[in-house]
């Protein structure tokens, strides 16, 4: 039976609670990914910060309270909004999602079945001291999971 | 004279609990009506007999009939596609943007139930703004100031006037006789107020006017075959209401038949129309009936009638404007609903003590409807827009109300109780 510490990968980019969120949407962009977990100085995890919460801050408004907005094709001058000077220099603690992890004992079909619910694009994997070894996205674990549906030539599953 | 002083009591209690905003305006009343049953049983003033008599089942029939007629426009997105047509129209200039949207609000609320129409209107506008690139906090404002406003003109236009016009008799067309023309003043003076108060947002030249232009009225209208049949419905049952009188059809049957005729033609899912029928309001005044009819069978409302009609040497034109301000500033403060179904019996006992009353119930109506513009919560359409406001990233808060919408309410009671003056003799016919 495979579990999450088959698929995930162990080099994870990560950044402390006090990091700014300038420094933090900088890691983002230059490491091309979509979660930064959020660790204290012993390597705990504290919370996950992912793209859906940066670009929380420049979304409009009437995103939220609309039903639907496909009839409006350019989004004029919120198009351009950046987050100010201020808010780029608070610290990524404030911005923060609680700490969604598993360990690496999890299965894929719960890890699947977690990112689904918490609406994330990566499950953060941790050890039982709580400390960070891995990270595994919604698509490393989702084929993973579809590779054990593969048939054998008899037909039964292997 | 102690069940005077309990039924007093209970609905003192409640006013207060929904002021201090202690308690949900139903469950209170919910309450209180359970309480005031409660004691006239026990006490031997009132029964539950009574207490259903007392509900004016004219004002729920004709609020329920409205509500299903809105609630099988709302989902058709034809409110969306007014407010897209008014910001083209506009072509994102913020005064005429102010204008028309604040027009569009006003006509449609005049109509249907402000509330709703608000909580249409209002997303759209955030919307408009945000691409404009200009704060959304004038257009709220002056959507829900000038729709309660307006409201005050037709006898569906606003909860207070159902309930006068069953009390008092008056039809569809003594509204538009007697209350629209003082309205309309007042709603262009309440108008011109907010582009004066407003000078400074409303100066500034929204950087992305052309955002608006490139939004598409039409792909916002989803569902134009269910609109139109809806609308003609709607426009069916106004013109009846403008022949009420000689046809002798209530006010109420009129809009249930009209629900009644589109729900056939629409067939919609029932259960989706029926969740967007504010049940909670229709509870709201039918407990707030029955909590009433125990004050007025204490004999508390006839003693506060009796009060009034000492002071029968003050000349009638006066006692006018002192309801007027007076219901005004308690309307400001307090939800205008129990205000006026309380006042509603006091009136009644003028007009039995034989004073001349029909000038009363316009003073009223026009107390109830101007004085809500006063704070935030004086109306629920300011409590929606504030509500709103507070999931964007400019919240209208209490003391920007108090600095606004203030001084409107202030300038349209005055410029009513001018009205309320010269029209003295009309508004007594």
């Amino acid at each position: 039976m495979t579990n999450i510490s088959d698929c995930m990968k162990p080099n994870v980019v990560s950044i402390t609670a006090s990091a700014s969120i300038g420094q933090a949407a900088a890691l983002f962009a230059v490491r091309h990914i979509g979660t930064l977990p959020v660790i204290d100085s012993t390597g705990r995890l504290v919370g996950l910060l992912t793209l859906r919460d940066l670009l929380a801050l420049v979304m409009p408004d009437f995103v939220r309270l609309m039903e639907d907005f496909d009839f409006v094709h350019d989004f004029g001058a919120v198009e351009t909004r950046r987050p100010s000077p201020e808010t780029l220099s608070r610290p990524v603690r404030e911005v923060m999602q609680p700490p969604i992890s598993v360990e690496q004992t999890c299965g894929l079909l719960r890890a699947s079945a977690l990112l689904r619910h918490h609406d994330l694009l990566d499950l953060p994997i941790v050890n039982p001291d709580g400390r960070l070894v891995g990270i595994a996205s919604r698509v490393d674990i989702g084929t993973a999971l579809l590779a054990s549906w593969r048939t054998t030539p008899e037909g039964g599953t292997p | 004279m102690i069940p005077g002083i309990i039924s007093g009591l209970i609905f003192a209690a409640s006013l207060y609990l929904i002021f201090a905003e202690k308690l949900n305006r139903t469950i209170t009343a919910i309450a209180g009506a359970a309480a005031m049953v409660g004691a006239g049983l026990a006490l031997g003033f009132y029964s539950e007999k009574e207490a259903i008599a007392a509900i004016d089942f004219n004002t729920l029939g004709l609020l329920l009939g409205m509500m299903i007629l809105v609630a099988l426009l709302e989902p058709t997105g034809f409110f969306q596609y007014l407010a897209i047509w008014a910001a083209r129209l506009s072509r994102g200039r913020p005064v005429r943007l102010l204008v028309l949207l604040g027009t569009v609000t006003t006509v449609l609320s005049m109509f249907l139930d402000n509330v709703t129409t608000v909580v249409l209107i209002a997303p759209v506008t955030i919307l408009i703004s945000e691409i404009l690139g200009v704060s959304a906090v004038p257009l709220l404002m002056a959507e829900a100031l000038l729709s309660d406003t307006g409201g005050v003109a037709t006898l569906i236009g606003d909860p207070p006037n159902v309930l006068i016009a069953s009390a008092a008799g008056f039809s569809f067309n003594d509204f538009l006789t007697h209350a629209l023309p003082i309205v309309l003043v007042a709603w262009l003076t309440a108008l011109l107020l907010l582009r004066y108060l407003f000078r400074t947002e409303l100066g500034k030249q929204p950087p992305h006017a052309d955002a608006v232009l490139k939004l598409n009225p039409a792909e916002a209208f989803n569902d134009r075959t269910t609109a139109r049949q809806v609308l003609i419905v709607l426009g069916a049952a106004i013109l009846l209401f403008f022949v009420q009188d000689r046809l002798h059809l209530s006010p109420a049957f009129i809009a249930v038949s009209a629900s009644a005729a589109a729900l056939v033609w629409v067939r919609p899912a029932i259960s989706d129309t029926l969740q967007r029928v504010e049940w909670s309001v229709l509870i709201f005044f039918a407990a707030l009936f029955a909590m009433v009819g125990g004050l007025e069978a204490a004999g508390v409302l006839r003693a506060v009638a009796a009060l009034v009609a000492q002071a029968q040497g003050v000349p009638p034109v006066l006692l006018g404007m002192i309801t007027l301000w007076v219901v005004a500033a308690l309307s400001a403060v307090v939800d205008n609903v129990p205000i006026t179904i309380a006042l509603i019996p006091v009136i009644e006992g003028l007009g039995a003590a034989g004073m001349e009353i029909r000038p009363l119930w316009w003073a009223l109506a026009l107390g109830a409807g101007f004085g809500g513009n006063g704070t935030l919560i004086g109306s629920a359409a300011n409590i929606v827009v504030a509500s709103l406001s507070e999931r964007t990233r400019t919240p209208i808060t209490s003391a920007l109300w108090n600095r606004r919408g203030l001084p409107v309410m202030l300038a349209t009671c005055a410029v009513a109780s001018v009205l309320f003056v010269l029209a003295y003799p009309w508004l007594s016919r």
